[in-house]
C-alpha cells in the first residue's frame, strides 16, 4: 500500500507547494524586505516606511491617513449596505411567483467585471447631463448637478442646506459614489447565497412558530435571523474581504484623485508611479496585516462546521 | 468497488502528473518568452522579402492605439519589408507603470516611446539605457535634423541616450471662427496673459456666452490640463529661468512669481462666469477630451478652449464634419514662448535590430509617412512643411519650429511625485484659492 508511506502526502502536494511558494510566499517575504528598504530597495531604513504612514508627510500624492480611513469606511459601509439589502431581498423575493426573475435581475451585475461596471457608472456619473443620467434626474427634479466623482465633500444638493457643507475623512460624497457601484455589483451575491440558506430552512419550524402565535416580524427577527447567521457571517466575511482589497472601481472611476484613494491603489501609486517600493510594500503588509484577522476568522468557523458535521 | 477504489486511485496520480507536467511547460514557455523579448518570439521574418537578412524582432512599448496606431504600422512597414526585421509593438494608455514593472522585472522592452521624460531620466542615470552613439550613425542623424533644445532634452549627464519623434505643442488657443464671425470678434493678438483676460471679458460682454471651456479630469492624472496653463504662463509671463529654475529645483514652488501664476491661471479658472462649466467643481469634473466640445456645438456654449495641439483631433472625432480653418482653429498663446511634448524614443539594448529601428524612425523619410496621415508633428528638418495633411497641422508644426523660445512640458520635465503633486495641488487650488500657500508648500515638499 503506497498510501501508508509518510512522504506519499507530500508528493501529492508537491505541485500544489510549489506553486504556492513561487506565487505566495516568495512575493510575501520579498514585499516584507523591501518595506524595510528604501524606496530604491537599495538600503536598509528600518521602519521609516511605516513611519511614513503613520505620520503622513506628504499628503498631496500618498495621503496614507486618507486612504487608511476611506478603507475603514469601506470595510463598514459597504457589507453594512449589501448584507441587509440582500437579506431582505431574499426573504421578499421567496414570497412572489416571480422569484426566478427578480433574483436574476439583482445578480446579472455580479456577472460584469469590475472594470466594465466602473466604466458604466462613470458615465452614470458624469457631470455633464446630456451624459450623466443622474445628473440629468437631479436637474429633472429641479436640482443643481453635481460631480458625483470629484466632490470630496458632503453631499451637497440636500444636506449642505440644512447641515455642514464638509464632512470630515472619508465620509465624503465620492466615496459613498463608488461604495454605491460596489453595493450594485454584490448585493446579487449576498441575495443569491442567503436565499439558498433560506430555503434549507425546514418549513415545520416555520409553521409551528405561526401556529404558536408568532406574527411575520417576529419570525423573521427570532428564526429566520438565529438560522441563518452562520450563512450571514459567510457573507459578511466574503465582502469584508472584497472591500479590504479594493481595487479596480476605485482606479478606474477616479484612479483615486480627489481624495478616494484606498490602500490598495495607494501602494500601487507609491510603487509604480511615484517609484517608492518602500512605501509602497509598507502599504502592502498593512493591507496583508489587515487581512489576516478575517482570514483566521473564516478559516476558524470553517473548521468548527466541520467538527460539528 | 475494488474496481471503483483502484480507478479513482489512478485518476489521482493521472490528475498529478497532468498538473506537473503543465506547471513544468508554463515554467518552459517563460523562458522563450525571455528570449524572444516580446508576444511572439520567433515570429520575425515571416514578411521578409526574400533574400534580405534576417534581424529578428523588436519589442517596442508606446502609447497608441486605434488609428495612431495604423499610422504607425503604416510608418514602419517600409522597414519591415527591407530589413525583414519584425516589430512587436505594445501600446498601452498606462506606460509609466507597465514601463517600470517590465524594467524592474528584468524584461524591459527592446524600445520605449513614452510620453514623459522624467522616467528617461533615472533610467539614463542608473545605466539602463543605451547612448545613442552605440548605434552607427544615429547620433549625427538627430544632432544634423532635430532642434537643439530638443536634443539637449535626449541628453543626460552629457549623453545623448533618446531624441523625439512625435511632438506636440501646447500653444494652441482653440475657437470657431464662425462663432467668431457671428458675434463682430476678430481673431485676437494678445501680447500678454492680461490681454487674453481682457479679451475673456469682452466676449462674455458681447456675446452673453462664457468665454472658455476647460476641462481637467483625466482619472489618475487629473490636473494635467491645468498644468498645461501654468506653464505656459510661467514661460511667458515669468521668463524660462523661472521654467528652467522650477525644473533643476533653483527655484521652489513656493517662489512669489510662482504663486503669481497659479493666481493668474485663477482669474479664469476660480470664476464661475468664465467657464462654460460654472468655475471649479464644474471644470474638476469634466473630462479633457469632452472640455473641447462647447466651443463647436451648434450653437456654441463657449467660445474659446485651451489645449495641445492634439485638442484637433478631439474635435473631428466628435464632429466628423468640422473642417479645419473654417470649423475649427486656433490661434497663438500670448508671448513668444511655446511649451510642448513629444514621444521620446530610447532602447534598452544595442542589438543590431534595435539599431536599425532606431536609425529608420529617427529619419524624415519614416516620418513624413506619418505626417501625411495626420496627427502628427515632426521634429525632424528633414520633413517637408508641404507633406503636412492642411494648413492648421503645418501651422502647428511651425508653431513648434519656430518658437521664439521652446521649453519642454512642465509636468513631464519634472516627472515622479512632483508630477503627481501638481496635478493635485492644481485641482484643490482651483476649489479652494484660499490655501494656494500651503498647497505650494506641499508641492514643494514633493521634490527630491
Amino acid at each position: 500500500m503506497i498510501g501508508r508511506k509518510p512522504w506519499v502526502p507530500w508528493l501529492w502536494m508537491s505541485p500544489a507547494l510549489l506553486l504556492l511558494s513561487v506565487y505566495l510566499v516568495y512575493p510575501v517575504l520579498d514585499t516584507l524586505r523591501r518595506s524595510l528598504l528604501d524606496r530604491r530597495s537599495d538600503s536598509w531604513v528600518g521602519l521609516d516606511n511605516y513611519r511614513f504612514i503613520i505620520e503622513n508627510p506628504r499628503p498631496l500624492v500618498g495621503d496614507t491617513h486618507s486612504a487608511l480611513l476611506n478603507n475603514l469606511l469601506w470595510l463598514v459601509l459597504f457589507p453594512l449596505i449589501a448584507v441587509p439589502v440582500g437579506l431582505i431581498l431574499a426573504v421578499l423575493t421567496s414570497r412572489v411567483r416571480y422569484e426566478a426573475v427578480a433574483k436574476s435581475a439583482v445578480f446579472i451585475p455580479m456577472a460584469v467585471s469590475f472594470v466594465a461596471a466602473a466604466v458604466i457608472w462613470r458615465f452614470m456619473y458624469e457631470f455633464n447631463p446630456n451624459i450623466g443620467t443622474l445628473n440629468a434626474l437631479v436637474q429633472e427634479i429641479g436640482g443643481d448637478r453635481t460631480a458625483w466623482l470629484q466632490n470630496p465633500n458632503a453631499p451637497y444638493i440636500w444636506l449642505t442646506e440644512r447641515g455642514p457643507d464638509s464632512l470630515p475623512g472619508p465620509l465624503q460624497l465620492n466615496n459613498f459614489s463608488i461604495v454605491v457601484v460596489a453595493v450594485w455589483m454584490w448585493t446579487g451575491f449576498t441575495l443569491v447565497v442567503l436565499s439558498a440558506g433560506l430555503k434549507s430552512i425546514s418549513t415545520e419550524v416555520l409553521e409551528a412558530a405561526r401556529v404558536d402565535g408568532a406574527n411575520e416580524w417576529q419570525i423573521f427577527r427570532r428564526i429566520i435571523i438565529p438560522i441563518l447567521s452562520p450563512t450571514i457571517v459567510v457573507v459578511t466575511t466574503t465582502l469584508v474581504i472584497q472591500s479590504l482589497k479594493i481595487f479596480d472601481l476605485v482606479w478606474v472611476m477616479t484612479g483615486g484623485r480627489f481624495e478616494t484613494d484606498v490602500v490598495a491603489t495607494l501602494f500601487f501609486k507609491q510603487a509604480f508611479v511615484v517609484r517608492d517600493f518602500g512605501v509602497g510594500a509598507a502599504l502592502a503588509v498593512v493591507l496583508l496585516l489587515a487581512v489576516v484577522p478575517v482570514m483566521v476568522i473564516s478559516i476558524r468557523r470553517f473548521q468548527f462546521q466541520e467538527e460539528i458535521r | 468497488m475494488e474496481f471503483g477504489r483502484r480507478l479513482s486511485r489512478w485518476t489521482v496520480l493521472l490528475a498529478g502528473t497532468l498538473l506537473l507536467a503543465a506547471f513544468v511547460a508554463a515554467c518552459n514557455g517563460d523562458d522563450d518568452d525571455d528570449n524572444g523579448g516580446g508576444e511572439t518570439p520567433s515570429g520575425g521574418g515571416q514578411t521578409a522579402t526574400p533574400g534580405q537578412q534576417n534581424l529578428g524582432s523588436v519589442s517596442v512599448l508606446g502609447i497608441w492605439g486605434a488609428e495612431e496606431l495604423t499610422s504607425f504600422d503604416k510608418m514602419i512597414a517600409p522597414w519591415q519589408q527591407d530589413t525583414g526585421g519584425q516589430v512587436d509593438f505594445t501600446g498601452t494608455r498606462n506606460i509609466t507603470a507597465d514601463l517600470v514593472l517590465r524594467v524592474e522585472g528584468g524584461n524591459p522592452p527592446d524600445v520605449a516611446i513614452p510620453a514623459e521624460i522624467g522616467l528617461f531620466q533615472q533610467f539614463a542615470r542608473e545605466g539602463r539605457l543605451i547612448s545613442l552613439d552605440q548605434c552607427q550613425g544615429l547620433e549625427d542623424t538627430i544632432r544634423d535634423n532635430y532642434p537643439e533644445s530638443f536634443v539637449d532634452l535626449g541628453t543626460v549627464d552629457g549623453k545623448l541616450y533618446g531624441f523625439f519623434m512625435k511632438a506636440n505643442t501646447k500653444g494652441t488657443i482653440w475657437y470657431n471662427p464662425k462663432f467668431f464671425d457671428e458675434h463682430d470678434l476678430d481673431v485676437p493678438e494678445p501680447d500678454s496673459f492680461e490681454d487674453l483676460v481682457e479679451f475673456s471679458n469682452k466676449v462674455r460682454e458681447d456675446t452673453d456666452t462664457p468665454p472658455w471651456s476647460m476641462g481637467i479630469e483625466s482619472a489618475e492624472a487629473s490636473g494635467w490640463p491645468a498644468s498645461d496653463w501654468i506653464q505656459q504662463i510661467i514661460l511667458n509671463e515669468l521668463g524660462e529661468e523661472v521654467y528652467d529654475g522650477l525644473i533643476d529645483g533653483s527655484i521652489p514652488f513656493t517662489d512669489d512669481r510662482v504663486k503669481q501664476a497659479f493666481e493668474m491661471f485663477g482669474e479664469i479658472a476660480t470664476d464661475p462666469q468664465m467657464t462654460v462649466q460654472g468655475g471649479a467643481a464644474g471644470i474638476n469634473a469634466t473630462n479633457f477630451i469632452d472640455s473641447t466640445f462647447p466651443p463647436f456645438e451648434s450653437p456654441a456654449t463657449a467660445a474659446m478652449v485651451y489645449l495641445g495641439g492634439f485638442a484637433s483631433g478631439f474635435i473631428t472625432d466628435q464632429f466628423p464634419s468640422a473642417q479645419p480653418g473654417t470649423d475649427f482653429n486656433f490661434f497663438t498663446w500670448p508671448g513668444g514662448g511655446i511649451t510642448g511634448d513629444g514621444n521620446i524614443v530610447y532602447a534598452f539594448n544595442n542589438n543590431e535590430a534595435t539599431c536599425s529601428f532606431l536609425n529608420y524612425l529617427a529619419t524624415g523619410e519614416a516620418q513624413q509617412i506619418w505626417v501625411e496621415e495626420g496627427g502628427f508633428t515632426s521634429l525632424n528638418g528633414e520633413v517637408d512643411l508641404d507633406a503636412y495633411p492642411s494648413d492648421l497641422a503645418r501651422d502647428q508644426a511651425r508653431q513648434l519650429l519656430e518658437a521664439e523660445t521652446f521649453r519642454f512640458d512642465l509636468d513631464d520635465a519634472i516627472g515622479g511625485a512632483l508630477q503627481q503633486a501638481l496635478f493635485q495641488g492644481l485641482t484643490q487650488y482651483i476649489v479652494d484659492p484660499g490655501s494656494l500657500d500651503s498647497i505650494l508648500q506641499q508641492i514643494e515638499g514633493e521634490r527630491e
